[in-house]
């Protein structure tokens, strides 16, 4: 394995030193490529209160390339699948070296605050969401409540 | 001024903008690697980053983009301000990098000589501050052995105190005996003188008085008739003729008396029967000192460890990582003596070895050239160095290994230096003052004398945190150098890295002058030093000549300068058994001549093989001797001079031999009594190591039979002595013409000198020539004349041929066999016989060895058995000392010496090394310095052997038994009782010195495999792993486990050995743990359906809770044992459902304790939850992505990536755990990357995708994205050969296990992909195979195996 390049380096320092309210990603200790991610629901959204795992993986041409997230906490949201895999433009296409671990967690966390059933990964979520939101806002709740609240 | 910072930072890199580029879009980015990594290639454009517009890229490349200029104006500005300091790499130009070939900033690296980049030169320092470690830790554990030597040389100091004194003592005794005979014959002769003259004298009064009377009878007679007898008296006729009577009888009386003067004028005179004159003579030589000789010239304190490897030891010592190194190194071996060289090659301490100063970069070293090598060939470096000391040029490879001369600038002083000093010399630089603390033994300089080390350790102190290079270790090692250095010791320590220093006769003869001028100033430390240095013996000599003052040699000094024709000592031994005798006189007369015979038999004897050579030289002594007085500062000067001069005679013969095998002359015979002294004891005892303690220990041994044995001995020693003067006298006859060839003879000599301690005899004796050294050989010949009243006739015959000279098989020979037999005849006799055969064994091999080594020998063997030779001269320091400490019982004195003559013998050839290093390794083993313990455990194998080569000894041949003891452990696998006596041995090798008679008891019960052991240790240990004697302990017993396949028993014994011998080295568990593999620790299955059997397992997975778990392929299930193999559970039947089963293969368990199993003629995986409930499946039959033909072996990374081998389809496919495929590799064929029906797969943790290329007979290991990195084995059943490989199995050290189907064992192999042990083979028992499948590893090192045709799992 090669070394760290350095952007990996200052980005970890500064995730550490300054680290985003309601985000928290600490590197593994095997591996200063993979993260472990916990963000906090964002307030008024279906997921406040929650506390959600992920798992950040930077590939080895990071930052040419994105990021791999993935939500292990499940979650009831319509662009994020029962695997947890994330349906966000800045993981895909849209992801540019400039952003940073930083800026796609927040833009997770927006996610959540923003759900966005018309490009969805979790189909029958986005369904619902689409056609009764407010049943979909109460079952992610629930789910909330069920797999993201620690007691 | 944070947003200004970050105004001047990419947004890419995250850095400082170097070389800013605009875009169109008026974003800035870094040149490199930046804006290069933003190019996308087929579009030619570039996206930025900053806003996502698409530029396209000019036709130059990204350079073309304009430079931000006001921006990197900021840049400057900014630096300007902060006064930071600008970016090292700024201005430099991004280049492949040598090792890795990524574009990055380079610079040069010390260790590769490449240009590399940051990560891997970083890389490479930390590799050179592991090697660093591990030489310290090597370094740590051998350094005891110098303190060893250090208590040893105090014995020996102590002893030849002790020697000393009892000889003044003899010769004390001697003379008031002599004076008082001679007193009392004096007394007696005068009393005798007395009486004659009292009587005489009475005789003559009563003559006188008689006289007197007659005198006045007669006068008054005469009177009386002119008065009387006339005719005025009236005589009658009776008167007168009675007076007539009396005047008649007077005239006859007068005319008959005669005063007899014969019988008065007797004179006295003294007789003396024997001419004064030669009764002068042999009373002035009526003692001779015999100085005992140094069997091993070569020999020093140094340890073989430590000693670099030579082609047979590819050792830890050699800076693996460093190939270049390692090749100049055997270069340079080939040249002949790394010794010859400064440590640094004249270098300072962290100087980088100049080149031609062209590339030069100051800014990151600050001193002078940034760095290059020499590229000028060794050659003319060699003269360099020769002619010049140090002109700063000096080759690169000189510098690591050799070991320092003494520069002409170099003080005197002594310095003092560990070994790791050498390595870490590499790196740093360092001013002038290093040459300061330069050792004398080994030229090791002290880290913490260099001042770029005190620099760094400054810095240290000053910033803690960023210290790059390997100061830290650096530090550590200076400090424990200050501590060292503190306490003064560390002169004792100096190690002799090199087995035997080459320095030039030139300069060993300056630094002779040198320190003869040195005088007392280090007096102290030159003589600490002087024991572990082999100093020519004349120097030796010359200095406690002229040292010694009025110690008992001096006596013996006056007789010798009358005698003026033999060596110089008697040796105390000798001295003592032969005062016994109480015939004063005579034995002075035989001691004389057998001393001189002796001594010059000794030289010839084992010269004689040598064509004379040594008796040459002892011939060359003779003439130098007679200076008698003076001859000490004569023979000084001669020999310096002779060293000097290239003449042709033997003396200057002598000397590069001398030179050469001495590992550094440095040292001054300095010139204080006290320091002479001692080294005087050392010099008799310790210097030269083996044979000082090996002539100890005969002495030692030998004086109480001795003693014991009385006048009876030394009497009967007279004939031998007697044959063996003449010997001698052949010899020194033919050694006037012999003197030419006498070199050549030397270099082979030297070559098999590690065979034959003769060899060193000669050698020892050779540097002798002032009479010293051929002294000391009469040691030697004292052993041998010891035996003789035994085997008189023996030793004579022997002697004889040695005096012919025939070859060096005798005289070597004959010096053990006495040897023995002075051990094993005066006490036991029964001993003898089997001794008597071994030593025609011996004697065999010794001409052999002769033969082989003689002529044909290149230097660079010789060099290599000089290293060889060294290293035994270690393990005999142990003999030395076990027979010191033998020498308190009695019992074992007798044997032991055998024991170690057996053991000598045992190791023969090239085992000879391997002997003295196995002793190492019992030793390390014990992980205690104390020398006593490793000497009993060294006898302990000795005697292993011993009473091994006595039980049949007789009936084998030398080299039989020479190979039966490198392959030795056959004879111990045979019997239970040998293997149970080398786990006694080893108990006792464990055990104190005390133990000693105990080990001894377990040698002579029969106990082969002590030997047995230790031989295949030092086998090991010789082939090249001389640091891990655990791992090599483990290793002998794997070998004998090959061997040994028959008897199931032994092998496990053996294990408990080397798990006892393992207790306390700590570190490369996992790798003992896998070479002590071989036994079944317990099976799992037999055929059947119902629980816990099995019908055709194949695939085997451990589980996060060390649960083993096995799929049943033919039973359709997959069934769960805990890892006892206890049985938990089994799911799954036949079926193509969910949860159901077609002949599964594959198993594998991810993180999470779900199931993956390959569900094989379904052509699909499922994956099972913990309790074994369906979770999902994919795949079907075909050859599109996520497709399977026949999957296999699963496997499951910690990502919970599935990795399938997709058999039929010859590819391996990835899916994540959902099963969505991510991607695949491999087609078939046979090249690289290409497989054919991959089997078995396993994903180490370091993401290595391990494959078991069936078809292909081998296995492949490819990165996360299917790029091969390596390929290990092909077709064969060779160590690392496979025949369609199956299982496969990582550990998480990376340690690869194959169930190597085809041969039906289990190949382990270290992560390099080096092969390291094997075992198995076709069959049905314990430990047999057939048809292996899957292999497991468990966390505890366990290893699963798949035995499929026996339906069983099988547990290592």
């Amino acid at each position: 394995m090669s070394s760290l390049p350095r952007r990996i380096i200052k980005e970890t320092q500064r995730l550490m030193q300054e680290p985003v309210p309601g985000i928290n990603a600490i590197p593994d200790e095997n591996n200063a490529r993979y993260f472990h991610v916990i963000v906090t629901g964002p307030n008024d959204s279906p997921f406040e209160g929650g506390v959600f795992k992920l798992e950040l993986f930077l590939p080895e041409d990071y930052p040419m390339s994105a990021p791999k997230v993935r939500f292990i906490t499940k979650i009831y949201h319509p662009n994020i699948d029962r695997l947890g895999r994330i349906c966000l433009d800045v993981l895909k296409d849209k992801w540019s070296p400039a952003l940073q671990i930083r800026t796609i967690l927040l833009s997770i966390q927006a996610l959540l605050s923003a759900p966005n059933p018309d490009d969805p990964l979790a189909n029958d979520v986005a369904e619902l969401w689409k056609v009764n939101e407010a049943e979909a806002i109460r079952n992610a709740r629930e789910w909330t409540q069920k797999y993201a609240v620690e007691d | 001024m944070e947003q200004f910072e970050q105004l001047l930072t990419c947004c890419v890199c995250l850095d400082r903008y170097r070389i800013p580029k605009l875009l169109p879009c008026q974003h800035s980015f870094c040149m490199e690697p930046c804006m290069e990594g933003l190019v996308d290639y087929v579009r030619r454009q570039v996206k930025c980053p900053e806003c996502r517009a698409e530029h396209r890229i000019p036709y130059n490349g990204v350079q073309a983009f304009p430079t931000n200029v006001t921006l990197q104006r900021f840049l400057e500005l900014h630096i300007e301000i902060t006064g930071e300091l600008p970016d090292p790499t700024s201005g430099q130009i991004m280049e492949r990098c040598g090792v890795c070939s990524e574009k990055a900033y380079l610079s040069h690296c010390a260790h590769c000589e490449k240009k590399i980049c940051e990560d891997c030169k970083s890389a490479h320092m930390d590799i050179l501050r592991r090697e660093i470690t591990r030489f310290n830790s090597q370094i740590r554990r051998s350094l005891h052995r110098l303190q060893d030597s250090l208590a040893i040389i105090e014995k020996n100091t102590m002893s030849l105190q002790t020697n000393a004194i009892s000889v003044t003592e003899e010769i004390d005794e001697i003379y008031q005996r002599i004076t008082k005979a001679i007193k009392d014959r004096s007394d007696q002769l005068k009393g005798e003188i007395d009486r004659y003259l009292a009587v005489e004298l009475r005789n003559l009064t009563t003559l006188k008085e008689n006289l007197d009377l007659e005198i006045t009878n007669i006068g008054s007679n005469c009177d009386i008739v002119d008065k009387y007898m006339n005719e005025t008296v009236e005589w009658d006729d009776c008167e007168l003729m009675d007076t007539k009577e009396i005047f008649l009888k007077t005239v006859e009386f007068l005319r008959h008396f005669e005063y007899e003067n014969n019988d008065y004028s007797r004179r006295v005179r003294f007789l003396v029967s024997i001419d004064p004159n030669q009764l002068v003579m042999n009373l002035a030589t009526f003692g001779d000192l015999n100085i005992a000789p140094h069997s091993t010239p070569g020999g020093s304190v140094s340890s073989s460890h430590l000693a670099p490897p030579s082609g047979l030891q590819p050792g830890l010592m050699r800076s693996k990582s460093d190939h270049r190194l390692a090749t100049q190194f055997r270069q340079q071996e080939e040249r002949g003596g790394y010794n010859d060289e400064p440590v640094l090659g004249g270098r300072k301490f962290g100087e980088r070895p100049q080149r031609s100063a062209t590339t030069a970069n100051s800014d990151r070293y600050g001193e002078g050239s940034r760095y290059g090598r020499s590229d000028y060939d060794y050659e003319n470096d060699y003269e360099n160095e020769s002619t010049g000391g140090r002109t700063g040029k000096s080759s690169r490879f000189r510098s690591r290994f050799v070991r320092s001369h003494q520069n002409d600038d170099s003080d005197t002083e002594q310095q003092q230096q560990q070994r790791q000093q050498e390595l870490k010399e590499r790196k740093e630089r360092v001013l002038d003052s290093e040459d300061v603390s330069r050792g004398q033994l080994s030229g090791i300089i002290r880290l913490s004398d260099c001042s770029r080390v005190v620099q760094r350790l400054a810095d240290i102190g000053k910033e803690k945190k960023s210290d790059k290079k390997s100061d830290a270790a650096c530090a550590a090692q200076a400090a424990v150098q200050a501590a060292i250095q503190n306490q003064k010791a560390a002169m004792q320590r100096q190690q002799q890295k090199q087995s035997a220093a080459a320095a030039d006769e030139d300069e060993l003869a300056r630094q002779k002058r040198k320190s003869v001028a040195a005088g007392a100033a280090g007096a102290a430390t030159s003589s600490s030093e002087a024991g572990q240095e082999q100093r020519p013996n004349s120097e030796r000599l010359a200095s406690l000549k002229t040292t010694r003052g009025g110690e008992d040699s001096d006596g013996s000094g006056s007789n010798q300068a009358a005698a003026a024709s033999s060596p110089v000592r008697t040796a105390t031994a000798a001295t003592r058994a032969e005062s016994k005798p109480p015939v004063a006189a005579q034995v002075a007369a035989v001691k004389k001549t057998q001393r001189s015979g002796s001594s010059d038999s000794s030289a010839s004897t084992e010269s004689s093989a040598s064509s004379g050579a040594a008796a040459a030289a002892a011939a060359v002594a003779a003439a130098a001797t007679p200076s008698s007085s003076q001859h000490k500062a004569a023979s000084t000067a001669r020999h310096s001079s002779a060293r000097d001069s290239v003449a042709s005679s033997a003396v200057p013969e002598k000397k590069p031999f001398v030179s050469r095998f001495l590992p550094q002359h440095s040292n001054p015979p300095s010139a204080s009594n006290g320091t002479s002294d001692k080294k005087k004891a050392e010099s008799s005892s310790s210097s030269e190591e083996e044979t000082s303690s090996e002539s100890e220990s005969e002495s030692e041994p030998e004086t109480k039979p001795k003693a014991s044995t009385g006048s009876t001995t030394a009497s009967k020693s007279a004939p031998s002595s007697a044959s063996s003067s003449t010997t001698a006298a052949t010899s020194a006859g033919s050694s006037s013409t012999s003197g030419s060839s006498y070199r050549d003879r030397l270099e082979a000599r030297r070559a098999s000198r590690d065979d034959t301690a003769l060899a060193s005899r000669s050698s020892y004796a050779t540097p002798s020539s002032s009479g010293y050294g051929s002294a000391g050989s009469s040691s030697t010949a004292r052993t041998r004349t010891v035996p003789a009243p035994h085997h008189a006739s023996e030793s004579e015959d022997r002697y004889g041929s040695s005096s012919t000279g025939t070859g060096t098989g005798s005289s070597y020979t004959s010096r053990f066999l006495n040897k023995s037999k002075s051990s094993a005849i005066v006490t036991q006799p029964s001993l003898s016989t089997p001794t008597a055969s071994f030593d025609e064994d011996a004697n065999g091999t010794g001409d052999d060895s002769d033969s082989r080594y003689g002529t044909g020998r290149s230097r660079y063997l010789a060099m290599k058995e000089r290293r060889t030779r060294l290293a035994r001269s270690r393990s005999s320091h142990q003999f030395g000392n076990e027979d010191e400490d033998l020498d308190e019982p009695v019992s074992p004195t007798t044997v032991s010496p055998s024991a170690y003559l057996a053991s000598r013998y045992s190791g023969y050839g090239s085992s000879d090394l391997s002997r003295s290093r196995s002793s190492h390794a019992l030793k390390s083993r014990d992980n205690s310095p104390i020398t006593d313990r490793s000497a009993g455990s060294s006898r302990a194998g000795a005697l292993g052997s011993s009473s091994t080569d006595n039980k049949d000894g007789e009936a084998l041949s030398s080299w039989a038994r020479y190979l039966k003891n490198k392959y030795g452990s056959k004879s111990s696998k045979d019997t239970p009782s040998g293997s149970a006596g080398s786990a006694r041995d080893s108990h006792a090798a464990s055990s104190t010195a005390a133990s000693s008679s105990h080990a001894h008891g377990t040698g002579s019960s029969g106990s082969g495999s002590g030997r047995s052991t230790a031989s295949e240790v030092s086998r090991r240990l010789s082939l090249g792993l001389p640091l891990r004697q655990a791992n090599e302990l483990a290793s002998s017993d794997d070998d004998g486990s090959k061997n040994g396949l028959g008897s199931p028993t032994s092998p496990t014994v053996a294990a408990a050995v080397a798990a006892a011998g393992i207790t306390g080295v700590a570190g490369t568990i996992p790798k003992q743990v896998y070479l002590r593999k071989r036994q079944q620790l317990f099976q799992l299955g037999g055929r059947g359906s119902e629980p816990g059997s099995f019908t055709w397992p194949r695939g085997l997975a451990v589980g996060p809770d060390n649960s083993i778990v096995v799929a049943d392929s033919s039973n359709h299930r997959v069934q769960v044992f805990d890892s006892n193999g206890i049985f938990v559970k089994e799911f799954g039947e036949y079926g193509s459902g969910e949860g159901e089963f077609d002949c599964l293969a594959g198993v594998a368990v991810n993180r999470i304790g779900q199931y993956i199993i390959a569900d094989r003629y379904n052509h699909r995986i499922q994956v099972l939850d913990p309790q074994g409930r369906f979770l999902r499946a994919f795949g079907s039959q075909g050859t599109a992505d996520g497709k399977f033909n026949y999957p296999w072996g699963v496997t499951t990374d910690a990502l919970g990536f599935i990795y399938v081998c997709d058999k039929e389809n010859h590819r391996v496919q990835v899916f994540q755990s959902d099963g969505s495929f991510v991607g695949k590799f491999g087609s078939c064929g046979r090249g690289e990357g290409q497989l054919e029906h991959p089997h078995y797969i396993a994903v180490s943790n370091t993401n290595r995708v391990i494959v078991s290329d069936s078809n292909n007979h081998r296995i492949q290991i490819f990165d996360v994205n299917g790029k091969v990195l390596s390929t290990v084995g092909g077709e064969g059943s060779d160590d690392g050969q496979f025949k369609f490989p199956r299982g496969v199995a990582v550990d998480d050290q990376g340690y690869i296990f194959v169930a190597d189907s085809g041969n039906n064992r289990i190949q382990i192999f270290n992560p390099d992909g080096s092969f390291l042990k094997t075992f198995g083979s076709w069959g049905s028992g314990d430990s047999e195979f057939k048809g292996l499948e899957g292999v497991a590893i468990m966390s505890n090192g366990n290893i699963l195996v798949c035995d499929r045709e026996n339906h069983r799992v099988q547990v290592f």
